[in-house]
């Protein structure tokens, strides 16, 4: 942080024509606590905020235009950029468009596994923000125990799609390829054993801490009209304590046979919504259980081969599956005009795909609906009143991810 | 159902009640995969939108998209995506305008459209009437144009780079160390609007054998107008006798004699002398 030098000094003016100047600081766009490149210009009155001004965009990389000029299958690994803290949600609501322009059928055991790769991608994205929201009030220890998790997590990804964080593993009619058994089990292990452990043992440590409370509750306030007016989404809403969740409301693959709970927040207030994301992870847990225990045989892609490739090892033998995986990948599938908004649950809120296809081979539009735009737009109203060192916990429970944001 | 994407539950008569509701401003609707999108006059978009969040519990403004089509008169097309948490639906309202004309702003609807506006703005160039905070937000301070507009190159006309020589930032035109490529796999049997090189040739006969849209006898016909006049065909080859060999004169010769004369000439090479036994490997 520069601060300005110029600072009104209250002991030199006489009584009574104190000339009380504003002054305004820069916070970033390098500044750990800014969760990436975001230049937040701070008008300050003393140490209290008056004003708060976001400039995004400095991660900016057009990836809309970019989506524009590729297939859809070269515009998948795109997403996988957007959020890179949870690559899969991001993917999710891009093959979910496409399947639904498409009217595409996926087979069972392809519907489990996203939805339980989908849950993985929620813990290791909540453990990467709790961590850091706990390190930006002052706490230390929590955040490395938290990224033990999710390393276990990149690890199973790897396992899972080759790939620690830009996997490519969703893809339209399905995912890429099936997972090894051991892998599902090891799953399993972990769900029982370290998991709980870890993380409880780092929860335990913060969520009844007295200065972590002091840092948190009761800052940065929002009501339950201004959640819907600023347009939130995900555990900002439900912080709000609006039972708003779209796995829920609007289910999507086989979220409607999981039994979970939506957990809100009573205040609205920074404290609300880290537990409600620490709620989340256990309830993410569950569902990924649900899903290893009802995980049926099969292919877990459509075996259309008009959108989805042959195996590899089928194309030595067979002409036809290597003509199919030639047009694949040069022309690539064609996708019926028309348009479509699809929304998932992504770990940070609603994440949308509004895609307009002209019945060609690439999207004729695609416009991303970023969770972190509305939400970094309602810092102004939010920090508000509030102190200069409160910025960092308002940004930290609000999860915000610039590859995401700035797109 | 087959599609697993996020299930909305379909709202009854919506599009009628939204009709009788909005009066003139409403343009059309329609109900595709699932989707309610309605159009609405430009000039009405503010109250259509409050009508709609008041009336028919649309709390929250998901999203404000811009979608350019260069060919239509109103090129641009803004789109509103509207949410409701308590009826658990979608709603898509789009509103068409070209660059000069502004769309009244939705932030008295929404505040959230602040920013959302800026983007349309700063993405498209859409003016948007009573925002009173229409800046740039994604793009770099000081760009120059309107990035997701269709005639707009992928590449964009300025590139920055950090100069050693002036120790700061400069922007320069864009230079590509290759031609920008684009590959159009589109196949040309499904209405690939582009001519490859050759195409223009498909509309004459070529060569026989070649593939043509036209008949036997149209080639026939244009064949016999491209060629002013047969040339008489060549004097064809004979062999009457048997020294026209062609093979130059020794073989002439050669072949004249009879071939019983022939036959007798006396063998010139030697008689082949019988090859050596073979010996056996491992004897010395």
């Amino acid at each position: 942080m520069s601060e300005t030098l110029t600072q009104p000094d209250a002991t030199t003016a006489p009584a009574g024509e104190t000339e009380i100047n504003n002054y305004t600081i820069n916070f970033g766009p390098q500044h750990p606590a800014a969760h990436g490149v975001l230049r937040l210009v701070l008008e300050l009155d003393g140490e209290i905020i008056e004003r708060v001004d976001p400039h995004i965009g400095l991660l900016h990389r057009g990836t809309e235009k970019l989506c524009e000029y590729k297939t859809y299958l070269q515009a998948l690994p795109y997403f996988d950029r957007l959020d890179y803290c949870s690559p899969l949600p991001m993917e999710h609501s891009f093959v979910l468009a496409i399947e639904k322009l498409m009217d595409l059928e996926i087979p069972l055991r392809g519907q489990y596994m996203r939805v339980l790769f989908a849950e993985l991608s929620r813990i290791s994205n909540h453990m990467l923000n709790l961590g850091s929201h706990v390190m930006d009030v002052g706490a230390m220890t929590p955040n490395l125990w938290l990224f033990e998790i999710r390393e276990d997590c990149m690890n199973f990804f790897e396992r899972a799609t080759g790939a620690r964080m830009h996997s490519n593993w969703f893809r339209p009619g399905g995912v890429r390829q099936d997972v090894p058994l051991k892998l599902l089990t090891d799953i399993a292990d972990w769900l029982d054993t370290r998991l709980p452990r870890l993380f409880e043992d780092a929860i335990s440590l913060v969520a009844d801490n007295r200065i972590f409370k002091q840092r948190n509750v009761d800052i940065a306030f929002v009501s339950k009209e201004d959640a819907l007016a600023w347009g939130f989404s995900g555990p900002m809403i439900r912080g709000a304590g609006i039972p708003w969740d779209i796995r829920k409301s609007q289910p999507y693959e086989v979220y409607d046979r999981m039994d979970f709970d939506v957990p809100i927040g009573t205040k609205g207030d920074c404290y609300d919504r880290f537990m409600v994301r620490v709620e989340e992870v256990r309830q993410s847990a569950r569902i990924m259980k649900q899903c290893l225990n009802e995980m049926p045989e099969g292919p877990v892609a459509t075996l259309d081969r008009k959108v989805f490739p042959p195996r590899r090892a089928e194309m030595k033998q067979s002409m036809e599956a290597l003509i199919h995986h030639f047009k694949l990948f040069t022309e690539g599938f064609h996708v019926p005009a028309g348009e479509v908004y699809v929304a998932t649950e992504s770990p940070k809120g609603e994440f949308g795909v509004y895609l307009v296809s002209d019945g060609t081979n690439m999207p004729y539009r695609v416009k991303i609906r970023p969770t972190a735009f509305s939400h970094l737009q309602a810092m102004d109203f939010m920090s508000k009143g509030h102190m200069l060192a409160d910025v960092t916990a308002i940004l930290g429970a609000m999860d915000i991810v610039f590859g995401e944001c700035d797109r | 159902m087959p599609s697993v994407a996020p299930l909305v539950p379909a709202r009854e008569g919506l599009i009628d009640a939204v009709k009788a509701a909005l009066g003139p401003a409403f343009l059309s609707a329609k109900d595709e995969v699932g989707e309610v999108s309605i159009d609405v006059a430009r000039e009405s978009a503010a109250e259509a939108l409050t009508i709609l969040r008041d009336r028919f519990d649309y709390q929250q403004l998901m999203e404000i998209a811009g979608v350019d089509y260069p060919e239509r008169a109103e090129r641009f097309e803004v789109v509103y995506h509207l949410l409701s948490v308590t009826k658990n639906h979608r709603l898509r309202v789009r509103v068409s305008t070209d660059e000069e004309t502004p769309v009244p702003s939705v932030t008295g609807v929404y505040p959230v459209a602040g920013w959302l506006e800026r983007e349309v703005f700063d993405m498209y160039g859409v003016l948007f009437a009573g925002n009173a905070d229409l800046r740039r937000i994604l793009t770099d301070y000081g760009f120059r144009g309107h990035p997701q507009r269709k005639d707009f190159p992928l590449t964009g006309y300025v590139e920055l780079r950090y100069s050693e020589e002036q120790k700061r930032v400069v922007y320069e035109p864009v230079r590509l160390a290759q031609d920008f490529r684009t590959f159009d796999f589109l196949s040309p049997w499904e209405g690939a609007e582009y001519i490859l090189p050759g195409d223009e040739k498909a509309k004459l006969p070529e060569a026989k054998g070649a593939p043509t849209p036209l008949s036997a006898d149209e080639i026939k016909e244009a064949d016999a107008a491209r060629s002013p006049a047969a040339p008489p065909p060549p004097t064809p080859k004979t062999t009457e006798k048997k020294s026209d060999t062609g093979a130059g004169e020794p073989a002439n010769t050669e072949a004249a004699k009879p071939s019983r004369a022939r036959k007798a000439a006396p063998k010139t090479d030697a008689p082949k002398k019988p090859r050596s036994p073979r010996k056996p490997k491992g004897e010395a």
